[in-house]
C-alpha cells in the first residue's frame, strides 16, 4: 500500500504545520510570565505533542480510507463505551468530567467520539438508499448523534456537544439535503432563543409560518416543524432551569458582557482590548501587555487568538485567517475530487469540525459569540486536540492521495 | 421532494459562499477592533497595566539651632489588605487575631481607605517587627494581606517640645476641602499642629509619580520602564531657634509641678530658645493610628495636656505687668522717678472698699523703682486711678497685650485687654465701677495674657524698648542645599522714652539685686539677673505663680517667663524655677560647671 509523496496535498500539510508552529510561538508568549516553570514550558510540551500528532497523521495517511469505512461502526461503538466509562472514572477539571488521566497525560474521549461519529455518519450516508429528506434517514442519523451528545451533555460540555450537531448538519448538507431543510430543522433552536421574550418569539413564529407556506415542504414536515417550534418556545423556561450555572452564566454574559466584569464578560472585554490595542502590526512578540500581565484569561487555550491579535496585530490575524482559508479551500477541493462517497463525506465532516471550532473560537475572541471553551484548531495548547486536528488533516490527505479509489 | 435535493455543484458553490461570508464577518470584526476602535482600546490596555502611584517624599527633618534633632523620621511598617484578594473566613479573621483589632473595625478601615479593589487599603500603621515577621513566614494564612514600609515621624520625647513641634496625621475630609493643594489626597499625611502645620507645605515636599505595572489580579510586576517617573522632591529641613539643652533644662526644672508654661526668648532678635507646655503629651502616638481609648484619655484629662499653654493659655499676669503702669505714669507726666504716693499701710481705701497690698504690714512710701522692686500694690492702685481705665488699657495694648504676637506657630490666642468699650459691653453702660482700674493696674481682673505675650514684653524691656516678633524657625534648608534664613522682624517699640526705660530697668534689676527684692535669692556672683515676680489670684484655687527674668543685665540675651498654675507665690515657685533655667543657660555660656553656680532657690516667704 505505498503512496506517492507527490500525490500528497502539500499545501494543506504546510498550512496546518504553519498554524501549529504559530501556535507554539503564541503559547510561549502567552505563558512567558507564568508563575510556574511548568506553565512556562507549555510551548515545549506543545512541540512534543506536535511530533506525536504528526506521527499519527503520517500513520493515517498510510491507512486507506476504506479501512475506516469498514470499521466505522466498531469504532463508533467503542467511543460510546469510553464516553460512558469517563462518567465513572474520569478526572474532573474546572467542574466538568471530561478526562481520562494516564499519569500526567489527559485524554478526552469526546475527541475520539468526534472522529468516531464522523466515520459512522459518513458510512451510513454514503451507502443508504433512503431518500435525502426521508424521515427515517433524518431520524436514524439524528439518533446516531444523540447518543454521544447526551453522554457529553451529562459531563457536561456544551461546546463539544455542539461540534457533534455541526458534524450532522454538514454531512446532511453534503449528502444533498437542501439548506432550506436545515433552516427548518434549526428553527426550534431559534424558537428557544427568541422565547426569552414573547413578542420576539411571536414575530419569529409568524415569519416561520410564512416561510413554510412559501416552500411547502410537505404536510407532515410542516406540522412537525410547527409543533416543535411551539414546544421549544414554551419549553424554554423549563430547559433554562436545567442548564448548569456556568452555562447560564455564559449565555447571560454573552447577551450582556457588562453584567459581570470579573466573570466571563470580563474575559470578553479583556480579549477585545487585547486585540484592539494590537492595531495593524501589533505590539510585537512578548510585548503584549494584556497577555503578559494576566489580563487575558487562559491565553494559551481559549484566548490564543487574542494573543495573536495583540502581539501581531491585524497583519498577523490575516495571515492566520489565510492559512485556515487554505485548509477549508483544500478540503472542499478534495471532497469534490475524490470518487469515494465515504471519503468525500469524511473530508467535509472533518472540515466542518475545524470550521466550527475556528468560527466559535475567533468569534468569541472578537466578542461575537459566548465563551464556550472550544480551542482554536492547531493553534491552542492541548495535546489531544492537536492530535485530533492532525488526524482530520490526515483523513483529508489520505483521501486526496487515493482520490481515484471507490 | 426533489426541490430539497441539492446538486453537487450547488453544494460546492454554497460551501464557498458560506466560507467567504464567515471570513468577511471575521475580517470586519478585526477591522472594527484593530483599526476603528484601536485608539480607545489601546488606551484601555495602557490603563489596564499601568498604575500611577505617588512617591511619598521624605518629610523634612527639624533640628535645633545647633543641629540637634527635634523631629526625625523612622521606618515603620503599615499593614494593608487588598480588598479583591480577601478570602472569606480567613483574611480578616486571622489578621484580627494577629494585630488585635476587631474584625468590624478592620472592615471599616478597609472600606474607608479603599482606593480600588485591587490596591492595598491600609488597616494599621506602625506594626511591630514581630508581626511583620509572622506575616512574612505564614503568608498563606493571610491571603490578600500586605505590608509596606513607610516613614513615620519621630519626636524627641526628651524635649517635651510638642507645644511647637505639633504632630502629623492623616488629612481629614474637612482639611482636604479647606487646603487648596492639588497634591493632597485621602491618606496623605499632613501637619496637624505646631510647626508641622504651619510649615507643612515646606516640610512635606512634593510627591513624585511612578508608573507601576500590575497584573490583572493586582500583582506588582515592577516599575514601568517606558515612562519616566517624576521623582519626589524631599521636604525641606527646618532649623529652629530652639536650644535643645535649654529646652531639656526647662522641662526638667518644671518636673515637680503639674501645669504651666515656660517661654525662653532672645530679646535681641525675638528667637524662641525654649518653650514648653505642662503637662505635655507624646506627639509620637499621633504618628501611628491612635487608639480611641488613648485619644479619649488625653482629651478628657482634667489637666488638659493638649492645651498649648504658651500660646493659648490665658492667665491674669499679676504683678509682672506693673512695669506698664509705672511706665505709663512716667510717660504721662503723672509721676517722676522720685514721686511718692500715700504710704502703703497694707492696702488702699477706695470709696467704701479696701484694696489690700500683698504685704499686710505695708511698704511705707516708695518711689517708682522700689515699687517695682517690692511690688507694692498700694502705689499701683493710686497710679492706676490717675491713669484711668482707658489710658492704662492703651499702654497695655502698646506693650503688646491683647494682641497676637504673630509667632510662626498656628492657633495663637490674643488675650484680653479690657477698656471702657469692653466694660460697657459686658456690664452695660456706666454699670461698672471705676474701681476696676485698680485691679487692672496690678495685673488682675479681666486682663488676660499669654505667657508668650509676657515674654515678648520683657524682651522689649531688655532690648531698649525694641520688640521683635517672636519666631521659632531660624532657617529653611531646601533639598537642593540652598537656604533661607528667617531675618528678625521688629514688631513694635515700647511706648516709653529712654529715661522711662532706664527707670523700669532699674526696678527690674532691684527685684533680684535690691535689699527687699522679691527674688533676691537669685542673686549670684557669676552673672547679673533681673526680673519680676507675679502672683495672680485665681478664683478657682491656689494662685498662679509667675516669674519673668532677664539675664545678663548689662547686655541681656535671654528672657525667661514661667507660670506654674495653682502653686502659690511667684517668689516661692516660679522664681527659683526660672532661676534654674537661667543658670543652665549662663553656665553653658560662661563655661562653668552648673553646681558651682550659686544661684539657688529663694526660700524666704517674705517677698512677692
Amino acid at each position: 500500500m505505498t503512496i506517492k509523496y507527490s500525490a500528497l496535498d502539500w499545501k494543506l500539510i504546510l498550512a496546518a504545520t504553519l498554524l501549529t508552529l504559530i501556535g507554539v510561538v503564541l503559547i510561549m508568549s502567552a505563558q512567558h510570565n507564568a508563575s510556574t516553570e511548568y506553565q512556562q514550558n507549555y510551548y515545549q510540551r506543545q512541540l512534543i505533542w506536535f511530533a506525536i500528532a504528526f506521527f499519527i497523521f503520517a500513520v493515517i495517511v498510510h491507512i486507506p480510507p476504506k479501512l475506516f469505512d469498514l470499521l466505522a461502526y466498531v469504532i463508533y461503538g467503542f467511543s460510546i463505551l469510553l464516553l460512558i466509562l469517563v462518567l465513572f472514572v474520569g478526572t474532573a477539571k474546572m467542574g466538568a468530567l471530561r478526562w481520562f488521566s494516564f499519569g500526567s497525560i489527559n485524554f478526552a474521549p469526546s475527541d475520539l467520539a468526534k472522529v468516531a461519529l464522523l466515520f459512522a455518519l459518513s458510512r451510513f450516508l454514503a451507502y443508504t438508499k433512503l431518500p435525502v429528506a426521508s424521515k427515517r434517514r433524518l431520524a436514524l442519523t439524528s439518533f446516531m448523534v444523540a447518543v454521544p451528545v447526551l453522554l457529553i451533555l451529562k459531563q457536561p460540555d456544551l461546546g463539544t456537544s455542539l461540534v457533534f450537531l455541526v458534524v450532522l448538519f454538514v454531512l446532511w448538507f453534503w449528502s444533498g439535503l437542501s439548506p432550506f431543510y436545515l433552516l427548518l430543522i434549526v428553527s426550534p433552536i431559534i424558537s428557544l432563543i427568541t422565547a426569552s421574550h414573547w413578542l420576539a418569539w411571536a414575530i419569529y413564529f409568524v415569519l416561520l409560518l410564512i416561510f413554510l407556506f412559501t416552500i411547502r415542504p410537505g404536510l407532515l414536515f410542516g406540522v412537525i416543524t410547527v409543533i416543535t417550534n411551539l414546544a421549544f418556545g414554551a419549553v424554554m423556561p423549563f430547559l433554562w432551569n436545567h442548564l448548569a450555572d456556568y452555562q447560564k452564566l455564559r449565555i447571560l454574559t454573552f447577551l450582556d458582557p457588562g453584567r459581570d466584569p470579573r466573570g466571563a464578560g470580563y474575559q470578553i472585554i479583556q480579549s477585545k482590548i487585547a486585540i484592539g490595542s494590537g492595531g495593524i502590526f501589533g505590539k510585537g512578540l512578548l510585548n503584549g501587555s494584556q497577555t503578559r500581565l494576566d489580563f487575558l484569561p487562559e491565553p494559551h487555550t481559549d484566548f490564543i487568538f487574542s494573543v495573536l491579535g495583540e502581539e501581531f496585530g491585524l497583519f498577523g490575524a490575516l495571515i492566520l485567517l489565510f492559512l485556515f482559508g487554505v485548509i477549508f479551500y483544500r478540503a472542499i477541493r478534495i471532497a469534490m475530487h475524490c470518487r469515494s462517497k465515504f471519503s468525500s463525506l469524511l473530508v467535509m465532516g472533518a472540515a466542518g469540525i475545524i470550521m466550527f471550532q475556528f468560527i466559535v473560537n475567533i468569534g468569541m475572541a472578537l466578542g461575537f459569540m459566548p465563551v464556550t471553551g472550544l480551542p482554536l484548531p492547531f493553534v491552542s495548547y492541548g495535546g489531544t486536540s492537536l492530535v485530533l486536528f492532525w488526524a482530520l488533516i490526515g483523513f483529508m490527505v489520505a483521501a486526496e492521495a487515493r482520490w481515484q479509489e471507490y | 421532494m426533489s426541490q430539497f435535493k441539492l446538486s453537487i455543484d450547488n453544494r460546492e458553490k454554497l460551501s464557498y459562499i458560506f466560507i467567504v461570508l464567515i471570513f468577511l464577518t471575521l475580517i470586519i470584526g478585526l477591522f472594527k477592533l484593530q483599526i476603528l476602535e484601536h485608539a480607545g482600546l489601546a488606551k484601555q490596555s495602557e490603563n489596564n497595566r499601568i498604575r500611577v502611584e505617588s512617591i511619598i517624599p521624605r518629610r523634612g527633618i527639624v533640628t535645633d539651632r545647633n543641629g540637634q534633632i527635634i523631629i526625625d523620621n523612622r521606618p515603620s511598617y503599615t499593614v494593608s489588605v487588598v480588598p479583591a484578594e480577601i478570602v472569606k473566613g480567613k483574611t480578616i479573621e486571622n489578621l484580627s487575631e494577629l494585630i488585635a483589632l476587631d474584625t468590624n473595625l478592620i472592615r471599616k478601615r478597609i472600606r474607608r481607605n479603599m482606593v480600588s479593589r485591587y490596591q492595598p487599603s491600609p488597616v494599621k500603621r506602625d506594626i511591630s517587627f514581630e508581626i511583620v515577621a509572622i506575616l512574612e513566614e505564614q503568608y498563606k494564612k493571610f491571603p490578600g494581606v500586605v505590608y509596606q514600609m513607610e516613614r513615620v515621624r519621630q519626636y524627641n520625647r526628651q524635649l517635651g517640645a510638642e507645644t511647637y513641634t505639633g504632630y502629623v496625621g492623616e488629612v481629614s475630609e474637612n482639611e482636604l476641602k479647606k487646603i487648596a493643594d492639588a497634591e493632597l489626597h485621602l491618606g496623605s499625611i499632613i501637619g496637624k499642629k505646631g510647626i508641622e502645620k504651619k510649615y507643612d507645605a515646606i516640610l512635606r515636599g512634593r510627591e513624585g509619580t511612578k508608573y507601576i505595572e500590575i497584573t490583572a489580579s493586582g500583582q506588582l510586576v515592577g516599575e514601568y520602564a517606558d515612562k519616566n517617573k517624576i521623582p519626589a522632591e524631599p521636604g525641606s529641613n527646618l532649623v529652629l531657634s530652639i536650644d535643645n539643652d535649654l529646652q531639656i533644662a526647662s522641662t526638667q526644672a518644671f518636673d515637680t509641678f503639674c501645669c504651666g508654661a515656660i517661654v525662653a526668648m532672645d530679646p535681641r532678635n525675638g528667637e524662641i530658645l525654649a518653650m514648653a507646655s505642662f503637662p505635655g503629651y507624646d506627639a509620637n502616638i499621633f504618628s501611628s493610628v491612635i487608639p480611641e481609648s488613648l485619644w479619649n484619655e488625653i482629651r478628657d484629662d482634667s489637666t488638659h495636656p493638649l492645651l498649648n499653654r504658651p500660646l493659648k493659655g490665658l492667665y491674669p499676669p499679676g504683678s509682672t505687668v506693673k512695669f506698664v503702669g509705672v511706665g505709663a505714669g512716667l510717660e504721662e507726666g503723672l509721676i517722676t522717678e522720685n514721686t511718692k504716693y500715700k504710704p502703703c499701710i497694707g492696702g488702699y481705701q477706695f470709696g467704701n472698699r479696701f484694696f489690700g497690698c500683698w504685704k499686710e504690714s505695708g511698704h511705707g512710701s516708695l518711689n517708682a523703682a522700689h515699687t517695682l522692686e517690692q511690688s507694692c500694690d498700694t502705689y499701683m492702685y493710686q497710679l492706676g486711678l490717675k491713669l484711668g481705665v482707658d489710658k492704662l488699657s492703651e499702654y497695655y495694648r502698646e506693650c503688646g497685650f491683647g494682641i497676637k504676637t504673630d509667632v510662626d506657630l498656628p492657633q495663637e490666642a490674643s488675650g484680653l485687654n479690657p477698656n471702657t468699650t469692653y466694660y460697657d459691653k459686658r456690664y452695660g453702660k456706666r454699670k461698672w465701677s471705676i474701681g476696676l482700674v485698680l485691679n487692672n493696674s496690678i495685673g488682675q481682673g479681666e486682663l488676660l495674657v499669654t505667657p508668650l505675650q509676657l515674654a515678648r514684653f520683657f524682651c522689649g524691656l531688655a532690648n531698649n524698648g525694641i520688640v521683635y516678633k517672636p519666631h521659632i524657625v531660624k532657617k529653611i534648608q531646601y533639598f537642593d542645599k540652598t537656604e533661607t534664613i528667617i531675618e528678625p522682624e521688629i514688631a513694635f517699640t515700647l511706648p516709653f522714652s529712654k529715661n522711662t526705660l532706664k527707670i523700669l530697668y532699674e526696678g527690674l534689676s532691684l527685684v533680684v539685686d535690691g535689699k527687699h527684692g522679691t527674688a533676691k535669692k537669685l542673686k549670684n556672683e557669676y552673672y547679673s539677673i533681673g526680673g519680676k515676680t507675679g502672683t495672680s489670684e485665681n478664683p478657682h484655687g491656689e494662685n498662679h505663680s509667675w516669674f519673668a527674668a532677664v539675664a545678663p543685665l548689662e547686655d541681656p540675651e535671654i528672657v525667661v517667663v514661667a507660670i506654674v498654675e495653682n502653686s502659690g507665690h511667684g517668689s516661692e515657685i516660679a522664681a527659683p524655677l526660672v532661676g534654674k533655667i537661667i543658670k543652665s543657660y549662663m553656665a553653658k555660656k560662661l563655661g562653668i560647671p552648673l553646681d558651682e553656680v550659686d544661684a539657688d532657690v529663694a526660700q524666704s516667704g517674705d517677698s512677692l
